[in-house]
């Protein structure tokens, strides 16, 4: 492998507020996209919630990651996608989150982890 | 080959850190390099100069130090994840107006560029988290 | 092929979402207080036994644990042994 282009996945587990590693992870992404590299996101289990529209995380004083997820497009992380069983447990409305998801089941996902030279998992 | 460590957890959770640690050195003592270790998150606490551990237990920053010291390996803490944790180089401290550095010389603050470099240059990256 | 590394006890949903989508090809390295699976009979522990992937669990923290017996299909290593799984398995995911 000397290829200076490497396929990453972050998988973010975690719910947005709750914990630092959110945050550590999507930084980690937008790093990685900032420096040309390729990168997806997978968000499972608790991490579904990152999807959850109308956050207003002004009311805590912290960063709005809704916001943030939003503007993905624009810094080339095309393909985020979301784990089925964990939004439905969740009641994500798959219609209206802040960036567009493919939802995967579990065989999706593995065959998911599969394609990438890196997974960073949070 | 070529691999890298992302180490995500604090030398006081658990034992990981020093899972990772070991890990580290088994990855040289089997013939490999190591291109660098890029500590983030919690896992900045580990280039803590400051932090006493008990005495009747193992040293957790010797470890890290083996690895930088006798064998050249560069151990970056993520800046942001550092600062917000109170880990402060001279340069830092100085920028912010606060008494003292933190960090064991051993340890380089630096940005995610280094982390991005590391998956890119790697044939491994191994994340130990939790 | 995947190289999963739990760090967590069967009772936390990374070891249940680890099971989840570990494929056959895939190897699984308990370690921490992953170790628990090992002697867990809640429904997590009992997936580990019914699990394709190969599965590893890392002696030290079994030992420090206090477990005594493992099922059979399970493989203890050493730090060593966790490398050589590392050179086998291009990329790894830690669950914690």
């Amino acid at each position: 492998m000397s290829s200076e282009r490497r396929k990453t996945l972050i998988v973010v587990r975690r719910a947005p507020y709750g914990s630092s590693l959110s945050r550590a992870s999507l930084d980690a992404a937008l790093a990685l996209a900032a420096f040309d590299q390729l990168v997806d996101i997978l968000f499972m289990g608790d991490g579904v919630l990152h999807l959850l529209p109308d956050q207003m995380s002004s009311n805590i004083g912290v960063k709005n990651v809704g916001k943030l997820l939003s503007s993905l497009p624009l810094y080339d992380i095309d393909a985020v996608y979301l784990d089925a069983s964990a939004a439905q447990q969740y009641q994500v409305d798959t219609a209206n989150t802040p960036v567009t998801a493919q939802q995967l089941d579990n065989a999706g996902i593995q065959r998911l982890l599969a394609e990438y030279d890196h997974l960073l998992g949070f | 080959m070529i691999y890298s460590l992302l180490v995500l957890s604090s030398p006081v959770s658990g034992h990981t850190a020093q899972t990772a640690a070991a890990f580290a050195h088994a990855v040289l003592a089997r013939g490999h390099s190591i291109k660098r270790v890029f500590f983030f998150d919690d896992g900045t606490y580990n280039g803590s100069s400051q932090a006493i551990f008990p005495q009747d237990e193992t040293d957790r920053l010797q470890p890290w130090l083996d690895l930088s010291q006798q064998h050249s390996v560069e151990l970056i803490l993520c800046i942001s994840s550092a600062i917000r944790r109170g880990l402060l180089d001279d340069t830092e401290a100085q920028r912010y107006d606060k008494s003292g550095s933190g960090i064991h010389s051993a340890f380089t603050v630096s940005g995610l560029g280094q982390l991005v470099d590391a998956t890119a240059h790697s044939d491994r990256l191994v994340t130990f988290g939790g | 092929m995947v190289l999963h590394t739990v760090n967590a006890s069967p009772s936390n949903a990374a070891f249940s979402q680890c099971l989840a989508v570990a494929a056959a090809d895939d190897a699984i390295i308990l370690m921490g207080d992953g170790v628990y699976g090992l002697i867990s009979q809640c429904s997590a522990g009992q997936a580990l036994a019914h699990c394709a992937a190969e599965i590893y669990a890392l002696d030290k923290d079994m030992c420090a644990a206090g477990i005594k017996h493992k099922p059979e299909q399970v493989t203890l290593i050493d730090m060593d042994g966790f490398v050589q799984l590392s050179e086998r398995y291009p990329r790894q995911i830690a669950w914690y």
